[in-house]
């Protein structure tokens, strides 16, 4: 009795943390009820082998009929390994938020490469490691999807262990994943009133919240003041419960990206403020507000310092 | 000689269209290179929009709306105001010189007033050299 071939899964990672590879082991039992559906063919993290230097140094990375890529693209070396997965990978999918928008390390963008060289890589600190090698620099921090074509965005930061697994179970059989297409505010049970403070307070300032009540009986954030950038980011990182942030009482970071693939969740927040009547003055560093989507050209470098 | 800068006008239907409606009629002149589109309000304007239209190649982008006060839905260009706010103080953030964006007040009965904005902007961004200009051609 021959036995159908599942379909191989390659995972890597480029301009990450490895927290996104990290989640999908969390799944605990679901990770391993992943493992019957699919074969892994490559995973840094999990599968130790050569894999750098193939045939005239290129990398060499089976082929896999999914592949998971997280991170971003910020060196040569990335973006060739990138082109290699996108050549062996049917499915490609961008794996997490610094894959899909650029996440923390596109926060760089704000600079030149050349600033953040001098300012981050001290003269004495080059010579410790030939792995910082500036003249492999891209100019800036790329989501994955401004360099090759991407299948599927799965943003989060990291995304739920059982997103990841649901999404891979789906690929795996054919299907089109689900993923949540609305923002944290549609997940979010706190009670809206229409009205609120006209400005906003810093972020280090505490909620008002009674903390024996449940979550669904305190104010909206943005109401009390609080810059939650929940309707300007996509849902998604409760599951089906509410939003994680929202459950420890604190407002949306932002860090699943922007609600629809091409949108400014810079631009869009303060144009929420805007409609609201708040004074968007109030915020420091307003820039920080695409701090997980600074790729796709939104951070610049600001031209007055130029 | 510079090519004439291209310029978005988003322009309200029930005043600075007007307007631009009465300046044809009245042969008033201004740069061939200004696209207006015509709006149901400035209010309606989207910040994405006005970035999108920049970060395509538009030089300049120019939101027209009625004098405060005045607006057909009541509340529709204290919006635009709001917005235009928001815009002005964020273009500078996203790298994009703030004198490309622009927000005028014109009545449908102001054509000169609507012409004279056109031709000023024009002006403004093709002796412009804009900051983000300035380093472009610095970095060549």
């Amino acid at each position: 009795m021959s036995e159908t071939r599942r379909p191989r899964l390659c995972c890597h990672w480029l301009h990450a943390c490895s927290g996104c590879e990290l989640a999908l082991l969390n799944g605990g039992d679901l990770f391993l009820g992943l493992l019957q559906l699919v074969d892994i063919v490559h995973f840094p993290l999990l599968l130790d082998y050569k894999y750098a230097s193939g045939a005239e140094g290129k990398p060499d990375l089976p082929a896999a009929e999914i592949g998971l890529v997280s991170g971003g693209v910020a060196s040569k070396n990335q973006l060739e390994v990138l082109r290699t997965l996108r050549g062996q990978c049917r499915i490609l999918v961008a794996f997490g938020t610094c894959a899909s928008h650029g996440g923390i390390p596109a926060l760089r963008n704000q600079w030149t490469a050349e600033q953040t060289w001098n300012t981050v890589f001290q003269e004495d600190e080059r010579s410790c490691s030939g792995e910082f090698e500036y003249e492999k620099w891209l100019d800036r921090v790329y989501a994955i999807d401004e360099q090759v074509e991407v299948d599927l965005l799965l943003p989060g930061c990291p995304p739920r262990p059982e997103t990841i697994v649901a999404t891979v179970a789906a690929l795996a059989a054919g299907h089109q994943p689900q993923l949540a297409e609305k923002s944290v505010c549609e997940h979010c049970p706190t009670v809206r009133t229409g009205t609120g403070r006209m400005s906003v307070r810093r972020f280090l300032a505490n909620a008002d919240y009674d903390p024996e009540a449940p979550v669904d009986s305190m104010r909206c954030l943005l109401e009390q003041g609080l810059l939650c950038m929940g309707p300007v980011t996509v849902g998604g990182c409760g599951g089906r419960e509410m939003p994680l942030c929202i459950r420890a009482r604190v407002p949306c970071r932002g860090c699943y990206g922007p609600v629809r693939r091409q949108g400014n969740q810079l631009l869009d927040l303060l144009n929420v403020l805007a409609s609201k009547g708040i004074d968007h003055r109030a915020i420091v560093d307003r820039r920080s507000l695409l701090r997980f989507s600074g790729a796709h050209g939104l951070l610049k470098p600001n031209i007055r310092e130029g | 000689m510079k090519k004439e800068p291209i310029i978005i006008a988003f322009c309200c239907n029930w005043c600075s269209y007007a307007a631009a409606d009465l300046a044809g009629i009245s042969r008033l002149q201004y740069p061939g290179s200004i696209r207006i589109i015509r709006v149901m309000c400035s209010g309606m304007v989207h910040p994405d929009l006005v970035l999108q239209a920049l970060n395509k190649g538009a030089d300049g982008v120019i939101v027209v709306g009625c004098h405060l006060g005045e607006c057909h839905y009541l509340k529709g260009n204290e919006m635009a105001l709001a917005r235009a706010e928001i815009i002005a103080d964020t273009l500078e953030d996203l790298g994009i010189a703030a004198e490309r964006f622009q927000l005028v007040w014109v009545s449908s009965s102001e054509p000169e007033r609507l012409v004279a904005a056109f031709r000023a902007m024009s002006e403004r961004l093709r002796a412009g050299r804009t900051p983000e200009i300035e380093a472009k051609e610095a970095g060549q």
